[in-house]
């Protein structure tokens, strides 16, 4: 009786799970440093929705991988909490790591085997059906691989690989460290394509990082934007693009500067002057026109008035530098 | 324990046309290839040799004097650096560390791999000293089979001392290989014990450095040497060496702060 009330027990947890909880993985108050004087990650508070696909954005050396290595536990954890599927990372990592794929960085795989072999070897630990090992393989493009060694494959192979082995065991959640590493822009396509579809035909969350907003603004439903350790953005792809609703800005380009300028300070216009053109917050049409009406009246000639929109990429450079 | 086993398969298969497998399989036939063609080359001694009633004991003698002095203690040290070295060669830590495996099977599913390798090193030996005794006498027309029955306890017995004789080389070197990403560092510091274990085998507290009971279990009926076999049972010494450094190591291990 005793291992049917586990077994129970553990279907009623993994329900619980999967219906109550709306983060799939949370990260509270986590502070990381490798020395004394080097705060690597401040204060990070990571919030993966169940469902959705996560981009995790940051330049280079900001935290993403670090963070990362947190979550799955490569990293022994110094302050703050890790949740995932609603337990504590600490208390339940195997079972944990049991319903995660991730793939951590640069590609991970046994260079004196094959494809083939290098899944063999893992399907003896998650002990899914080997009929995953083809499926997987035929995923991600390497089913005609036969004996060629891992080692000998180029890097986008590689990446491939090791995409392959995170789904394997048809995981809840995938970790993907910048998996298009190395990939030309077909294998982009292509990988994108894939995770598309695991999010939306298996439901797959997906946690996606990378430096290039770019490569994920047309895959990602939430985004997290991570700088020199700290969480500068965290929400929807509809609240970044709120944001950028407010980066507009209107530029100014006219004959006389001085007077330009002492327009707007009467009329209280936070204006920056650079390369001629000044540019300030946008303003309602009515406003521009009137600005517009009174420079002529005044002798000054007009020579543009435009509205700059800006990117999701220039919000995000825009963030980062700050 | 099940988790134990598909751990241990899993690492099995990661030997499969490793350095490691072949250092083991080269390493075992190794010394019998040399017998067998000595043996060929003098073959004129060839009747006499066969004939002897003592044939197996001294066919034993002289395959296990290069053995238990170089090959074993180098093979032991190359094959687990080897091993460890898999891993950090192929940047797959933080793979393994992201199965659902608790670290204490990892651990212990490696260091069985190691094991099961050293004892495949040691029946493929085996096999050789059989082969180096059979392959003259089918080859060369008048060599007699070998008039002594084979003394199949006294190898046994043999084989089980060596290979406990052995372990703490094991243990040492997985602790370092653990520890080190750089593969000279255990090869290094394995080949500055050995050396050190060669020079120690005269001085009477030689037996204080691991790498010396091999060495030791084959001079312990040497008549004509300046090796200082010592009193102790140097067995039970390799047990206890190889129960202590693997517990360290076991500690090492699972309070390593980055894990790929």
């Amino acid at each position: 009786m005793e291992p049917f009330l586990t077994h129970r027990r553990k279907l009623l947890l993994r329900r619980a799970i999967t219906t109550d909880d709306k983060y799939i993985l949370e990260t509270r108050n986590l502070v990381h440093s490798f020395s004394e004087n080097e705060v690597v990650l401040d204060d990070i508070n990571l919030r993966v929705e169940q469902g959705s696909i996560y981009g995790f954005l940051g330049p280079n050396g900001a935290g993403k991988t670090t963070t990362l290595r947190l979550v799955l536990g490569l990293l022994k954890k110094q302050r703050g909490s890790i949740r995932v599927f609603g337990q504590k990372f600490d208390d339940n990592r195997v079972e944990i790591l049991g319903r995660i794929g991730s793939l951590i960085e640069s590609p991970s795989i046994y260079g004196h085997l094959t494809a083939t072999e290098n899944l063999k070897l893992l399907q003896k630990i998650y002990q899914c059906p080997k009929a995953r090992i083809a499926e997987v393989l035929e995923l991600v493009g390497l089913a005609n691989t036969g004996k060629k060694k891992a080692g000998q494959f180029s890097l986008g192979m590689k990446q491939r690989l090791s995409i392959a082995i995170a789904l394997l065991h048809s995981p809840t959640l995938l970790i993907l460290d910048e998996p298009t590493n190395g990939l030309d822009p077909n294998g982009i396509i292509e990988i994108r394509e894939l995770l598309r579809r695991l999010n939306g035909e298996h439901g797959i969350t997906i946690v996606i990082s990378s430096h290039l907003l770019s490569e994920i603004d047309k895959l990602v439903s939430h985004i997290g934007i991570i700088n020199k350790g700290q969480m500068i953005f965290q929400g929807t792809l509809d609240d970044l693009k709120q944001k950028q609703q407010q980066s507009l800005s209107v530029v100014f380009e006219t004959s006389d500067e001085a007077v330009t300028r002492a327009l707007f300070v009467r009329s209280s216009l936070n204006a920056s002057f650079k390369d001629g053109k000044f540019s300030m917050p946008a303003l309602p049409k009515e406003q521009i026109a009137r600005i517009n009406r009174e420079l002529v009246d005044g002798g000054v000639e007009v020579f543009e008035i435009s509205v700059i929109k800006n990117d999701l990429e220039t919000i995000f450079i825009d963030m980062v530098r700050d | 324990m099940m988790t134990f086993i598909h751990s241990f398969q899993s690492e099995w298969l990661k030997t499969k046309r490793s350095l490691a497998f072949w250092m083991v399989v080269i390493g075992g036939f190794f010394t019998p290839s040399i017998v067998i063609a000595a043996r060929l080359f003098h073959y004129d001694k060839l009747q006499q040799i066969y004939s002897s009633d003592d044939f197996w004991n001294l066919l034993w003698k002289n395959s296990w004097e290069s053995m238990a002095l170089f090959f074993l203690p180098l093979g032991a040290i190359l094959s687990t650096s080897l091993i460890t070295q898999i891993e950090y060669k192929n940047n797959t830590w933080k793979q393994l560390h992201t199965l659902p495996l608790s670290f204490t099977t990892i651990f212990f599913a490696k260091l069985a791999v190691i094991v099961v390798l050293m004892l495949e090193f040691f029946a493929l030996f085996n096999l050789g000293i059989y082969l180096s005794a059979l392959v003259p006498y089918l080859l060369v027309s008048g060599t007699p089979y070998p008039a002594q029955p084979l003394p199949y306890m006294f190898f046994l017995q043999e084989n089980a001392l060596y290979f406990l004789d052995c372990l703490p080389i094991v243990a040492l070197q997985y602790l370092i290989s653990l520890k080190f990403k750089n593969f000279l560092v255990p090869v290094g510091l394995g080949f500055v014990f050995w050396v050190a274990a060669l020079g120690a085998l005269s001085w009477k507290y030689g037996y204080i450095i691991p790498y010396t009971y091999g060495m030791f279990n084959y001079l312990k009926d040497a008549t004509q040497t300046r090796a200082v076999v010592p009193d102790v049972n140097v067995h039970l010494l390799a047990i206890g060496y190889f129960a202590i450094i693997t517990a360290i190591s076991y500690f090492l291990y699972i309070t390593k702060k980055e894990k790929g």
